[in-house]
């Protein structure tokens, strides 16, 4: 077998995967990696869409658009000459619209439907219910997944602390719908309308006479009246959930982890790394993003050593030793933070130099995506 | 009052400040002016980091500083050469304090704070439903830790009344959708109008918009996105929230290095292709490239930062970019004297 190089394992698996996920901390320049992706693969003869659903419209920032819908919108790549039957598209999920859209599709009757949709509680807390987002994502993939105008879908997942949330929010979601010890004791709120100390008797009943002197009455009403109508949709969603689960882990499926060279975001990736590899996920790949060049380097490549006193004004000289040195040590700790983490894997590594010029348009993102690979 | 003998540092600095020169009003001044400092921007701008050196600042101006986290891996005393501090408020220097809030321990707090009774506090704390519910409830656990920080801020020391923290600097979770964290309470006064909760929200949103005690800041660093997202949390803040921002950092600026002189002579000898060595080590083409390098860097710094002065009316701090990797206690001073205009 020949050794490939990571880049060649990022382009091959741009060719024939069929999901790609691109994983990271904020901050590391996930979205525009993610967009610079698709636009590789839509380059190279793939109907690629991208997919965020990141709400400050940082997509559509890096594709120089002014905005994105829900709705995938084609983006013209005539200037960059694309190979035969590629094509790229981008949208932005919104959160809330997907939700009612399930809620639409899960509830059995129309009745049903509008009694979550109207429920104060679920007004307020479908796009903020934590997890929701990343739920989304999920459910938005399976739906996207089978849609046959797309050969690729790029998800640049949403941007949180905690990479990990993006795989484990889904799961404590379906947790609190699935609150059925929590509807058990609530319905004697609903059905009776007024508190009834009944309730008080069963294992637990503490927690609820708390959540009734600091939450209210007509919270709880409101509360029991979201779980009851979401009695009959939970095996809906869970079943969905589960879908997504083994699309993920699907061969035509793959993670990237987006990085930036400093240690403490390098140690970050390796341990999400490592949990994508306890859920059995396929991996892809890391990509390694705004490496600075090491000054030291850059001279001897283009000029080879020096050894003759340069003749430059006393000041300035010591200014550019500064300079250079100030560089230098930024270089050099990335590099050590880089051959720590290749001790600790053998996964594909890309790194990609840093990029003195904003990437805020196609054409900014070609060169990008170049880079890359 | 005995609470002022704690400020003999501060009105000792004013004294000086009044009788050696009069100097220009800083927006340090009108920060530190405020009882609660919010900071909030894009992940990977540095929060934690510009909350570290207002907390130094704040410290170094005789103030008792108190910087929150919020469940951080990595805590930001170590940036102070200080250990982690866990979820317990620590002085980690003479009057900076520092705690790294734990969101779960602030939820089980909570319970045993209503439910005075040991065992019957345990008895909910240990039921199925607490932690099916109250772990999961949206927005629960940034609204109990809202509420904790406004305990926080109008901690009293117990025998003289004295406030604990004459200023409580918080780093807010980067949840990447937006001020989230912030628009909690008025989610949860939406949902539960009536009750203890709803008052409860409605204190917290209260003392978020108060903008004699509070204050929040925006952090930014000159690239596009964070610039664009700067302007997308000024706009959510002021129309969602009712909060005016009142500072925007940008931090990581380049900062001038060169003379216009000198930077004229680093164009000339790159175009000359000057060779020779400068130090040991350290070759003039390398050191050149680095210089052109930064002169790169600094420009889309000013750029960055006339389009932030344009576009948002507010006032601008600028902190250096730190070329040290992990950061340390150095870098945090050089921090906290360019936020007192040195």
């Amino acid at each position: 077998m020949t050794q490939t190089t990571p880049e060649a394992a990022l382009a091959a698996a741009l060719r024939k995967r069929r999901i790609v996920v691109v994983c990271g901390a904020g901050g590391v320049g996930k979205t525009t990696t993610a967009a610079a992706l698709a636009l590789q693969a839509a380059l190279g003869g793939r109907r690629v869409l991208v997919c965020t659903i990141d709400p400050s419209r940082r997509l559509s920032t890096s594709l120089g658009l002014t905005h994105l819908s829900e709705k995938p919108r084609s983006l013209d790549l005539s200037r960059l000459g694309p190979a035969e039957g590629g094509s790229l598209s981008a949208m932005v999920l919104d959160t809330k619209r997907t939700f009612d859209t399930l809620v639409e599709r899960h509830a059995g009757t129309e009745e049903a439907r509008d009694r979550i949709l109207k429920n104060r509680f679920y007004k307020q807390v479908s796009a903020a219910l934590a997890g929701s987002h990343e739920y989304m994502a999920m459910e938005k993939l399976l739906e996207l997944s089978a849609d046959e105008r797309f050969d690729l879908i790029v998800l640049d997942t949403p941007p949180t602390r905690n990479a990990l949330d993006f795989l484990e929010a889904p799961d404590r979601l379906m947790s609190f719908l699935d609150a059925t010890i929590l509807r058990y004791f609530l319905r004697p709120y609903f059905i009776a309308g007024r508190l009834t100390l009944k309730v008080a008797t069963r294992t637990g009943a503490a927690a609820l006479r708390l959540a009734d002197r600091y939450l209210g009455l007509q919270f709880l009403q409101d509360l029991s009246e979201f779980f009851l109508a979401f009695e009959g949709m939970y095996d809906g969603f869970k079943e969905r959930a589960g879908r997504v689960h083994a699309l993920l882990r699907e061969a035509g499926s793959g993670f990237v982890l987006v990085a930036s060279p400093a240690r403490l975001m390098l140690d970050e990736a390796m341990y999400f790394y490592e949990r994508l590899r306890e859920k059995r996920m396929p991996f892809i790949g890391f990509i390694v993003n705004r490496l600075h060049p090491d000054p030291a380097a850059a001279g001897r490549q283009r000029r080879g050593p020096a050894h003759d006193e340069a003749d430059v004004e006393a000041g300035l000289a010591a200014r550019l030793v500064d300079v250079y040195r100030d560089q230098q040590k930024v270089a050099r700790a990335e590099r050590r933070a880089l051959a720590r983490m290749e001790v600790d894997t053998s996964e594909p590594v890309v790194l990609v130099p840093e990029f003195e010029a904003d990437i805020h348009d196609l054409r900014g993102l070609h060169q990008f995506g170049k880079a890359i690979l | 009052m005995s609470c002022s003998s704690r400020l003999r540092g501060p009105a000792l600095g004013l004294w000086l400040s009044v009788l050696v020169c009069r100097r220009m009003a800083l927006p340090l001044d009108d920060l530190l002016a405020r009882r609660l400092v919010i900071l909030s921007g894009k992940g990977g701008v540095g929060k934690s980091v510009v909350g570290a050196a207002l907390a130094l600042a704040a410290a170094e101006r005789g103030k008792r500083a108190l910087l929150v986290e919020i469940d951080s891996p990595l805590e930001a005393a170590r940036y102070l050469g200080a250990a982690p501090v866990g979820s317990r408020e620590t002085e980690i220097r003479p009057g900076l304090f520092a705690v790294n809030l734990d969101p779960a321990g602030i939820m089980d707090e909570y319970v045993r704070h209503v439910v005075k009774i040991e065992f019957l506090a345990r008895r909910i704390l240990e039921s199925p439903i607490y932690h099916r519910f109250f772990t999961a409830a949206p927005g629960l656990r940034e609204l109990m830790l809202l509420g904790k920080i406004l305990i926080l801020e109008e901690a009293r020391d117990g025998w003289s009344r004295c406030p604990r923290y004459d200023v409580v600097i918080v780093d807010a979770p980067a949840t990447g959708h937006g001020l989230s964290f912030l628009k909690v309470p008025l989610a949860a006064h939406a949902a539960a109008p009536v009750g203890p909760i709803g008052a409860n929200a409605r204190r917290i949103l209260a003392l978020l918009r108060d903008s004699r005690r509070t204050a929040l800041v925006i952090v930014a660093v000159p690239e596009e996105m964070a610039v664009v997202e700067a302007a997308w949390f000024h706009q959510l803040a002021v129309e969602e929230l009712g909060i005016k921002p009142r500072l925007l950092v940008l931090n990581a600026a380049h900062e001038r290095r060169f003379t216009d002189a000198q930077e004229a002579e680093v164009l000339r000898l790159a175009a000359a292709g000057a060779e020779g060595r400068l130090a040991r080590g350290v070759a003039l083409s390398g050191a050149v490239d680095a210089a052109r390098r930064h002169l790169r860097r600094r420009k889309l710094t000013r750029f960055y930062r006339t389009r932030l002065k344009r576009s948002l009316p507010l006032p601008l701090v600028s902190l250096p970019y730190l070329f040290d990797d992990p950061i340390g206690p150095e870098s945090l001073r050089l921090l906290a004297d360019r936020l007192e205009g040195r």
